[in-house]
């Protein structure tokens, strides 16, 4: 026995944690070659939507080449699929990315081995949405490059107001904090089942349920306090209090699903 | 102080009480067997110890605060079945994570050391997912004491490994217990091995503590026996059995418990005929001790 052994008990601050923990989430993050792979799908999409328009035959979905990014005005029900499939897929496959990103954690046992040592659950969830949100905001860069590329290949039109071109981007990199919120909390919920964790990522991620709203509410303002309806507001008539909104919104998501899914932690089993 | 202290523990999941008014302490600096059947409830105390199931009811003290402290966790090192690690890492790198997980300065000098501890030094560059079993279960224990912790949770360490993994998983423990002051709580089934090393015991069944003691009060507490050999065992055992209460055979000895003296075995036999080629007194192990222990509480 170790009778005159002094013990003293210090742990890490809440700074020092975090930093450790998002060493380890981008260490992971740019050493998966998932990472990488949606970055390509996310630059792939655009070519695929855009190349319809050179297609002989094909109906032009857009007129500019811009439109593969955004809208032209807030539209939360789309009549056609040119006005529904823009730089909004981007969250749909960041979902996918997220789902086995976290369920990767659970799988190798990570996560067991993070919350048996002073690790807090708060803590977790902020690293795992920062780093997610990371990953989509990349996945919004690589979209838009993809635009580009595949806009000046099918000869597109490239006309556009610059600012609100920008505006509209920025609006959506600011929401992949939100989804990346909200895909974290869903992973967590459905951690056993990681089947469904990919598929609820997916319906979330599709909008659908505001899409459907937005029928009933007549494509009501209303709805930018949804992360999808703000994902749509920024639309190519963006200005600077578009990208403010963006921010409120998605930090106002991200912090009831950390929120929620730090409560979810503490009371559930891990395993 | 005690490094676990545990009083009315319950853990329920659903309809089922896994672990049922359950008192344990284990005090700093012990190397504390835990022990008990599949389902008895051992991993469930010890995750709920780990952090890893909320309670239902009770309460866990480590090194006298509540477990979910913070600073007290952060002595905590914990392997629970296998360790958490990245397959497609190398067993450096899962190492190195880690300790930025833990907020470890000086990370290199920290895994060079809890891997020179664990024997594991020229594995470094292996990928984990390339490990065997006995790697990989030193490298859980190398994890679990990153950051010096002061109390190591450890289940089933050394289930699957070879005797010569055995032998250096026993050498590192009882290591951490006598130079590093750290308290071990360890469960496993294999009750031989655990006895080598523990220097406290638990004992639970159906969720519940129903036996703790000392590696001394348990010496004290096994009962002794003579054991013989002979060429008729069968006639030797129908004979002593008319005369003690239990006899019993194994390994082609013949075990006769609670006799006062081998002499009297010797001249019984010998006036039937039998003449004895073997014979000493011993105690009853840990296993044997454990077995009468469940028997009696089945009323068996």
């Amino acid at each position: 026995m170790e009778e005159g052994r002094e013990l003293t008990f210090e742990s890490p601050s809440f700074f020092k944690r975090l930093k450790g923990m998002l060493g380890v989430d981008f260490y992971r993050l740019f050493h998966t070659p998932l990472f990488y792979i949606f970055l390509c799908i996310a630059a792939i999409i655009p070519a695929m939507i855009l190349g319809m328009v050179g297609a002989e035959g094909a109906e032009p979905l857009y007129d500019t080449a811009w439109e593969a990014i955004a809208v032209g005005t807030p539209l939360y029900t789309f009549e056609e699929m040119g006005q529904y499939a823009n730089m909004n897929m981007v969250f749909i496959f960041g979902g996918i990315m997220v789902s086995i990103f976290i369920g990767h954690d659970y799988k190798s046992g990570y996560v067991k081995q993070l919350f048996t040592t002073h690790a807090k659950k708060q803590d977790y969830m902020i690293s795992k949405t920062l780093s997610c949100a990371f990953a989509m905001a990349c996945m919004c860069i690589t979209y838009l490059l993809g635009v580009i590329v595949s806009g000046l290949l099918v000869g597109a039109s490239f006309e556009v107001n610059a600012y609100s071109l920008i505006c509209a981007i920025l609006g959506k990199m600011v929401m992949s904090l939100g989804w990346a919120s909200l895909y974290t909390f869903l992973n967590i919920i459905f951690r056993k089942y990681f089947g469904i964790s990919i598929a609820s990522s997916f319906f979330f991620g599709t909008g659908i349920l505001i899409v459907g709203l937005g029928a009933v509410l007549q494509n009501s303002p209303i709805l930018n306090i949804f992360l999808y309806g703000s994902s749509v507001y920024a639309c190519l008539s963006s200005d600077i209090l578009t990208v403010l909104v963006c921010l409120a919104v998605s930090a106002a998501w991200s912090f009831v699903y950390n929120l929620l899914g730090t409560l979810v932690l503490y009371k559930s089993d891990v395993y | 102080m005690n490094a676990i202290e545990i009083r009315d523990l319950t853990k329920n999941f659903g309809e089922k009480q896994a672990v049922c008014g359950l008192d344990m302490t284990v005090p700093v600096g012990a190397i504390y067997g835990f022990i008990g059947e599949n389902g008895s409830g051992k991993s469930t105390t010890e995750k709920m110890i780990c952090g890893l199931l909320p309670l239902s009811g009770g309460q866990i003290k480590l090194f006298g605060r509540d477990y979910t402290d913070g600073d007290v966790r952060a002595k905590v090192g914990v392997l629970i079945e296998a360790p958490g690690c990245f397959p497609n890492y190398s067993v450096w790198n899962n190492l190195m994570l880690q300790a930025a997980n833990l907020s470890i300065e000086n990370a290199e000098d920290e895994v060079r050391k809890v891997l020179k501890l664990v024997r594991m030094e020229g594995a470094a560059s292996n990928k984990y997912k390339n490990c065997s079993l006995g790697m990989k279960q030193r490298i859980g224990i190398a994890m679990a004491l990153l950051g010096n912790p002061k109390l190591l949770v450890l289940d089933e360490p050394i289930n699957g490994l070879d005797a010569d993994g055995m032998r250096i998983m026993r050498e590192v423990l009882v290591g951490l217990a006598k130079d590093h002051g750290c308290t071990v709580l360890i469960s496993s089934h294999i009750l031989g091995e655990l006895e080598k090393i523990a220097t406290h015991y638990g004992i639970i069944r159906g969720g519940k503590m129903i036996k703790e003691m000392t590696a001394e009060e348990l010496d004290a507490g096994c009962r002794t026996y003579v054991a013989l050999q002979t060429k008729e065992l069968s006639r030797a055992k129908a004979i002593l059995s008319c005369r003690y209460s239990r006899v019993a055979e194994e390994n082609e000895y013949l075990r006769v418990y609670d006799a006062e003296a081998p002499e009297a075995i010797v001249s019984l036999l010998y006036k039937n005929g039998i003449l004895v080629s073997e014979i000493k007194t011993a105690k009853i192990g840990l296993e044997e001790y454990y077995i009468d222990l469940m028997n009696e509480k089945e009323g068996r």
